[in-house]
């Protein structure tokens, strides 16, 4: 080893001398327009959003706009409604989430072999993911979940299943649009995952006796933990943020019953015209989603740790 | 333990006319190290797998201790592998991964550690039984696969180039401790590798594959003395035998300026062919110096000194485009190079194969 990095070193020693300032501003020019750009588009309103948030702002009285400490938050953390929003936001989020990712495994799992048109399923399995989530959203609210000429009733009317499904169950109503979304993203991952696994230790495991199931479970299972946790985070930070699917079936109706996070900022701000509150829930969501998510991908982490 | 048996055993590759391996038949004794052998394609490493049934059987039977297994999954064939990429479990400890099959098995667990603290010790993994695979150098996960299979106890260990990933150096070694190690737990084993001399020093008896077909299965002592074609006898040894075409005269064949003689049968099989010339063989070592008026001359083109051994790498006079000819002579009596040797052949170390079929030709 000592023998091997010596001139090893040597060799790197003169190309790693300190460059010019010049010739470093040089390097860095052409990265500076994208980090301009990031920054503008990203940095900027979330500075303005901080800011809003300590002011007294209301649209519809044109004389607001003083420094209001943290009453905003005080008020938004006070409010049934908001709390209401979190509770909503939690149980569509990891409704979502989990469903999604049982079915893109299960997706996964019979996509990781051969069969003839297996390109073309994939591709069929891929589309509601391109799918704009607004078109989505109004596809499924119009013609499936439609309590007259929805597919829904029409599929479980045999079976005496009938219901006003966006009124009667508008939590679940909004899930399903989002695990029907989001099961080919999480798919994908899983795909990625299975596929990056060595045939020789599947073989070798089925040679030591192992059927089927316990392949699965004590071999392919522990190798996918990684893709299951990076999954679960970025699910969960981009379903928390859905606007969509929520305006467009439910109107976060009714009354409270589906409204969530984005969707009751939406209304503060251009609803009750209350920026300063609006921008306060605003922050505090942003906040909370860093904090589940870090504390989220340790629990699962450990979790699985301690399983193998 | 159990003997092996395959019977016009053939497999085709979905989407290919050629089939992988064309009806290979093969008996493997109780106990005995049969090595597959050939160069990269010729069907060994899927020979092998169609034995643990990770490859479909297209036609033929494979058995395993009398016992018909054509159409059984591999855990009911009670096998041990050894995969050239070792296939370690990444998540498991060493100790894990050699009690896998036990804990699949439903053996207790005192009985399983017991088992894997008895396989570590025989190849030293016992301070390792608590590393994962990846904290492992390649020489020690090999042991780790090895003791894997060990674990097991199964009827037929089957290796599929074990040493392949480990340096030259460390392969010699973990070569004839493998070999050692068969034969003091007297498991049935297969084993596969391009490696003609890990072949040879390590089977019990040797088949030679090629295009899927099998060429000889043999002792490797009669492999090298008694190849049974052209394909064989260029194959195995090192350096390789000096195999070239030479005109047949009406005493034999013409080598150079010198005749050598043919049997009488040789001569008649090769008239049925309607040859006009025959391929003979003869190993480096086959050769001796003699003096002028005897044997054929070689101009020397290139002197190799190793040490104990001497090779003289050279042509016929006036043939320089036929490839060169190797002979081993004694460090003391090398010719320098540029030269022209008198050789001539040991009689009874020549071989005779059909320039048409590559057969060997005897008698």
């Amino acid at each position: 080893m000592t023998a091997q990095t010596t001139p090893d070193t040597a060799r790197r020693g003169p190309t790693t001398r300190e460059p010019a300032r010049g010739e470093r501003w040089i390097r860095r020019t052409p990265l500076l327009p994208g980090l301009l750009f990031v920054i503008a588009m990203t940095q900027i309103p979330f500075l303005f959003t901080v800011y809003y948030s300590f002011q007294d702002s209301n649209l519809l009285r044109p004389d607001s706009g003083s420094f209001a400490g943290i009453a905003n938050y005080g008020r938004v953390l006070g409010d049934p409604l908001f709390r209401n929003a979190v509770a909503n936001t939690v149980v569509l989020t990891a409704g979502a989430v989990l469903l999604s990712l049982a079915l893109g495994l299960a997706l996964a799992v019979l996509l990781d072999r051969s069969f003839p048109g297996r390109g073309v399923v994939r591709t069929l399995l891929i589309t509601p993911f391109l799918v704009m989530p607004v078109a989505a959203a109004l596809l499924w609210k119009t013609s499936v979940y439609h309590p007259v000429y929805g597919l829904l009733n029409w599929a479980l009317s045999p079976f005496g299943i009938e219901a006003d499904w966006v009124n009667d169950f508008p939590l679940l109503s909004v899930v399903m649009v989002l695990t029907w979304q989001w099961t080919p993203f999480m798919m994908l991952i899983m795909l990625a995952g299975l596929q990056s696994q060595s045939p020789e230790v599947l073989e070798a495991a089925r040679v030591d006796g192992a059927r089927p199931l316990a392949v699965f479970r004590r071999i392919t299972f522990p190798h996918l933990r990684r893709f299951v946790e990076l999954a679960l985070l970025l699910g969960t930070i981009y379903i928390v943020q859905t606007f969509d699917a929520v305006y467009m079936i439910t109107q976060g109706g009714p009354g409270q019953a589906s409204t969530n996070l984005p969707y009751f900022i939406y209304l503060q701000a251009f609803r009750a015209f209350d920026v300063g509150e609006a921008a306060a829930a605003g922050v505090i969501v942003v906040a909370a989603t860093l904090v589940v998510a870090m504390f989220a991908l340790r629990v699962v982490s450990s979790l699985f740790e301690e399983e193998s | 333990m159990a003997s092996v048996g395959f019977e016009k055993a053939t497999h085709f590759y979905p989407g290919t006319e050629a089939p992988a391996v064309d009806e290979l038949s093969l008996e493997v004794e109780d106990g005995e190290f049969l090595v597959l052998v050939g160069p990269s394609g010729c069907g060994k490493s899927t020979s092998l797998r169609m034995l643990a049934g990770l490859e479909e059987v297209d036609s033929g039977t494979i058995r395993i201790g009398g016992e018909d297994v054509t159409d059984s999954s591999p855990l009911e064939r009670d096998i041990a592998m050894v995969f050239q990429s070792y296939a370690l479990y990444p998540h498991m400890s060493v100790a894990q991964n050699m009690g896998f099959a036990l804990e699949m098995a439903k053996v207790a667990r005192p009985e399983r550690e017991r088992r894997v603290l008895e396989a570590a010790r025989l190849l030293d993994l016992e301070p390792l039984l608590h590393r994962r695979p990846k904290a492992l150098s390649g020489g020690q996960r090999q042991r780790v696969a090895m003791g894997r299979a060990i674990v097991r106890e199964p009827r037929v260990f089957l290796m599929d180039e074990p040493l392949s990933n480990l340096d030259a150096q460390l392969r010699v070694s973990t070569r004839t401790q493998i070999a050692a190690l068969q034969k003091r737990l007297g498991v049935t084993t297969v084993y596969v590798t391009h490696d003609q001399v890990e072949a040879m020093t390590m089977g019990d008896r040797v088949a030679v594959l090629k295009d899927g077909v099998l060429q000889q299965c043999d002792s490797p002592v009669r492999l090298y003395e008694h190849p049974a074609n052209a394909f064989v006898a260029g194959f195995i040894g090192s350096p390789a035998m000096n195999l070239r075409e030479f005109p047949l005269s009406r005493e034999g064949v013409r080598v150079g300026d010198a005749a050598l003689p043919l049997t009488p049968g040789q001569r008649r099989r090769l008239a049925d062919e309607g040859a006009s010339s025959a391929l003979l063989g003869f190993r480096p070592e086959a050769v001796d110096l003699v003096g002028e008026g005897e044997g054929f001359a070689m101009e020397v083109g290139l002197v190799e000194h190793l040490g104990a051994d001497c090779y003289l790498y050279g042509g016929l006079p006036g043939h320089p485009a036929d490839g060169d000819l190797v002979v081993r002579v004694a460090p003391h009596a090398a010719p320098a190079a540029g030269g022209t040797v008198r050789l001539g052949v040991r009689p009874g170390r020549v071989h005779v194969f059909s320039p048409g079929t590559g057969e060997r030709l005897d008698g």
